[in-house]
């Protein structure tokens, strides 16, 4: 079990039971884009779990390495097997805060700032990035992009390949959340 | 027969052209090597969701372990049906949040349509995919319905 997610959908409920302070979605999407001249390398995932808790302005993700989908399966090997080790690593998860005041009735794009946790390949660091954040009607829609570079989180990529490898790779997040009602 | 030096010069040539067909067909087979096509795999282990559901619970590890990148048939009362953006579709096993996420992918779901739109919440689903791991539910993704 995913603790950190767990603690945020059952232990903030049990805090503020009744309320409607949790958004959540399993079918966020997650791409990844670090593409050189050289190369062309995108890899997307329809399938990450993410909550947003408006009270406490607290936002978590987490996806399944092998659910990132290359445009050649042997890019997908070389990924999970070479790169994320997903067999070692299978999960790759995000938690922060919004630090950014956000009026979660206005309905109206803002942008704020996260600052939190990433995790990749086992590595845990600080990350800061800028999403717009759409508050709805039961719902919310968020988007962000985070800029990492893969030997920060201690990924080991080959001289001969390294070229092809964008020294930094782009993260983006797309999430249409709706009220989390367990 | 003793080869004359023309003759060895010939035979040399041979086996280089053939090596550099070969090694080149190789290396454009490998760049270029078909996905895993799930429907035509053999399922490593066939059960029910309730049964994989309390192997993770149990023990997340070594359920990773067990199943990860495994294709694994899976049986179960279909809790909720998503349809993605993108198409595909999404079967929820047993339990919605932290049940077994079976996903179908477009291209599946237009293969499969006769036998996917029997399915209704509440009815039995069988799905073959790869287990992808556990978030708060057991991710299965490039699912066929069996």
């Amino acid at each position: 079990m995913n603790k950190l997610l767990l603690c945020i959908a059952l232990g903030l409920f049990l805090n503020t039971v009744g309320a409607q302070n949790r958004f959540f979605t399993k079918d966020a999407k997650i791409n990844f884009n670090s593409s050189t001249s050289l190369e062309d390398i995108v890899a997307e995932s329809n399938q990450a779990t993410t909550f947003i808790d408006i009270d406490k302005n607290e936002v978590a993700f987490s996806v399944l390495t092998t659910s990132f989908k290359f445009r050649r399966a042997l890019m997908e090997e070389h990924f999970n097997e070479n790169y994320i080790e997903s067999s070692k690593f299978p999960k790759a998860k995000f938690s922060g805060k919004i630090v950014t005041a956000i009026d979660w009735k206005s309905e109206k794009l803002v942008i704020v700032e996260v600052k939190g946790q990433l995790t990749i390949h086992g590595v845990t660091k600080d990350v800061s990035f800028k999403a717009q954040i759409t508050p709805g009607k039961g719902k919310v829609i968020a988007n962000a992009e985070i800029m990492v570079t893969p030997e920060d989180f201690a990924i080991a990529i080959p001289s001969v390949v390294r070229d092809k490898i964008a020294k930094e790779v782009t993260i983006k997040i797309d999430a249409v959340y709706t009220l989390y009602q367990p | 027969m003793i080869m004359t030096k023309p003759n060895l010069l010939r035979i040399l040539l041979w086996i280089i052209l053939v090596g550099i067909v070969v090694g080149s067909a190789s290396v454009y087979y490998i760049f270029n090597m078909p996905r895993r096509n799930i429907s035509k795999e053999k399922a490593v282990y066939a059960l029910e969701a309730k049964q994989l559901i309390s192997e993770f619970k149990k023990d997340e590890d070594s359920a990773t372990k067990k199943y990860l990148d495994k294709t694994i048939l899976v049986k179960g009362e279909i809790k909720s049906i998503r349809i993605l953006n993108n198409h595909g579709m999404v079967f929820s096993l047993e339990d919605e949040m932290e049940g077994v996420s079976c996903s179908v992918d477009s291209a599946d779901v237009v293969n499969n349509a006769l036998k996917i739109a029997q399915f209704v919440k509440g009815s039995m689903g069988s799905f073959k995919g790869r287990c992808s791991g556990m978030l708060m539910d057991i991710q299965v993704i490039n699912c066929v319905p069996e």
